[in-house]
């Protein structure tokens, strides 16, 4: 570097002229110098985007991913400016979902350009790096987290409304280094699906939440229930065998049209497991196997069907996680 | 049952109790014991199923010694109470704390079921 912003003038050794440090010195400097830029960049990341939100389950499989996307998507639906930072470094899938398959990281003097995605909202995943999808990176430890520190200090978001962090399952140290990392995080929403193990892990979210001292804003139940539309006489009961050998009745409207919610898994237990907590229940998304298709070619749910029940599920969710952040605050509490 | 929950402005910690002040300019007293036997966290709660239970919770809560606790803020919607002995793991929803400055069981009566799948 010919302009190096490290200045090696020592004016104890002014007589004898400039003492060249060397090349290890040099590396070390430049290598402290590059920490305390990007230290400096997250201040002003953290600045620069108004509320970010971290998404997180016990259990892999949940559908924290797509809540991410649907959560960004939904918010950008109302305008508002959004991001979202893909943090699962051994399996991104959040390019797919978002419509940027095969896109390759942008770099642009030394800074990180999202991509962008479904209604413009900007997404940055580590499947960026990826010279093949179908390989997963296999970063341990320190470098995992030196990568994640990276991402958040180099990516160049501009202003946004709201940042979404998707991380991968379980309760590791990626959501510590991004909690340390990232400056004011408005808190952690929590994905849980109606099983048991689902909620037995996502009780354990809670508690790490507790314990990264970042705020719970709230758990959302995903495949929570079944909606089977159908055709028949009308104004006619209907029954239709559930699982568990449950009977599901309803009654035809005068078009003969019905529909009726299956629950696929036991239901309402990531409502039990926020009130047990004391935390927000935001709401429950339904089993939607459009989810499934959107996440195959692209497109994700809430941009091919906007006023379909799981988009408008979305919306109620959204309504709920921005009543818990708004900046209505307990700042006006005193404490004495 | 529409009942609207004014905002809590104000807390005072005193000798062994807090002093609240609410923005309908009311003002209330939760004693630390009362708070402290009404933890909602999945340890303390199931305890208050049983009447017995529930008196030995009472019991062990009283055994502390008072003192001001520190008070944290959980996001917008909750206070976190961290006292030097026994459970700090409570996050009280402010709905909660109203219903004990109100002399209400802040569970409405309801069981704690615990692993409710
Ligand atoms: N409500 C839903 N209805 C139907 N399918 C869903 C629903 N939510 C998620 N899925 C499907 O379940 C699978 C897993 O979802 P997703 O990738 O969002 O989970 P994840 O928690 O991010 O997984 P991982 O732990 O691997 O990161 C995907 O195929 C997705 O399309
Ligand atoms: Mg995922």
């Amino acid at each position: 570097m010919a302009e190096s912003p490290i200045s090696t003038h020592d004016p104890k050794n002014d007589s004898q002229g400039p003492v060249q440090p060397s090349p290890q010195q040099q590396k070390q400097m430049e290598q402290n110098y590059a920490q305390m830029k990007r230290k400096m960049a997250m201040q002003e990341i953290g600045r620069k985007i108004k509320h970010k939100i971290m998404v997180l389950s016990g259990k892999g499989g949940v559908g924290k991913s797509t809540v991410s996307t649907g959560l960004a998507l939904s918010l950008a639906q109302q305008g508002h400016k959004v991001g979202i930072l893909d943090i699962d470094i051994t399996g991104p899938n959040i390019p797919k979902m978002m419509g940027l398959d095969n896109h390759r990281l942008h770099v642009e003097e030394g800074r990180i350009h999202p991509a962008k995605g479904h209604l413009g909202v900007k997404v940055i995943s580590m499947a960026f790096l990826l010279d093949d999808a179908d390989t997963p990176v296999v970063w341990r430890g320190p470098i995992k987290l030196g990568a994640i520190q990276q991402f958040i200090g180099d990516v160049e978001w501009g202003d946004l409304d709201y940042l979404i962090i998707d991380f991968p399952p379980g309760t590791s140290d990626e959501p510590l280094t991004v909690s340390q990392s990232l400056p004011n995080i408005d808190g952690m929403v929590i994905v849980t699906t109606p099983q048991a193990v689902a909620l037995l892990d996502s009780r354990k979210s809670i508690t790490f939440a507790e314990s990264l001292k970042v705020p719970v804003i709230g758990v959302i139940e995903n495949m929570s229930g079944y909606t089977l539309n159908g055709v028949t006489t009308a104004n006619s009961p209907v029954e239709i065998a559930g699982p568990g050998g449950k009977t599901v009745k309803s009654t035809s409207d005068e078009n003969g049209n019905f529909s009726v919610v299956l629950d696929i898994f036991k239901q309402g237990g990531g409502k039990s497991t926020a009130e047990d907590f004391g935390v927000p229940f935001l709401g429950a998304l339904p089993f939607d196997p459009g989810f499934v298709r959107g996440g195959d070619d692209g497109v994700h749910k809430i941009v091919s069907d906007p006023e379909g029940a799981s988009s408008i599920a979305f919306t109620k969710i959204v309504e709920a996680v921005q009543e818990q952040i708004s900046d209505k605050a307990p700042s006006t509490l005193e404490i004495i | 049952m529409a009942e609207i929950m004014p905002t809590l402005i104000r807390i005072e910690r005193r000798q062994s109790d807090f002093h609240l002040t609410y923005d309908n300019q009311q003002e209330y007293t939760i004693t630390y014991h009362d708070l402290r036997h009404a933890c909602p966290c999945a340890n303390c709660a199931p305890l208050r199923n049983e009447d017995e239970t529930s008196l030995t919770l009472r019991s062990q809560v009283e055994s502390y010694k008072e003192h001001k606790p520190s008070v944290n803020p959980v996001g917008n919607y909750a206070l976190n109470f961290i006292w030097q002995n026994g459970c700090s793991n409570g996050i009280f929803r402010f709905e909660r704390i109203w219903d004990l400055a109100n002399r209400r069981d802040p569970d409405n009566g309801k069981q704690y079921v615990h692993g409710a799948w």
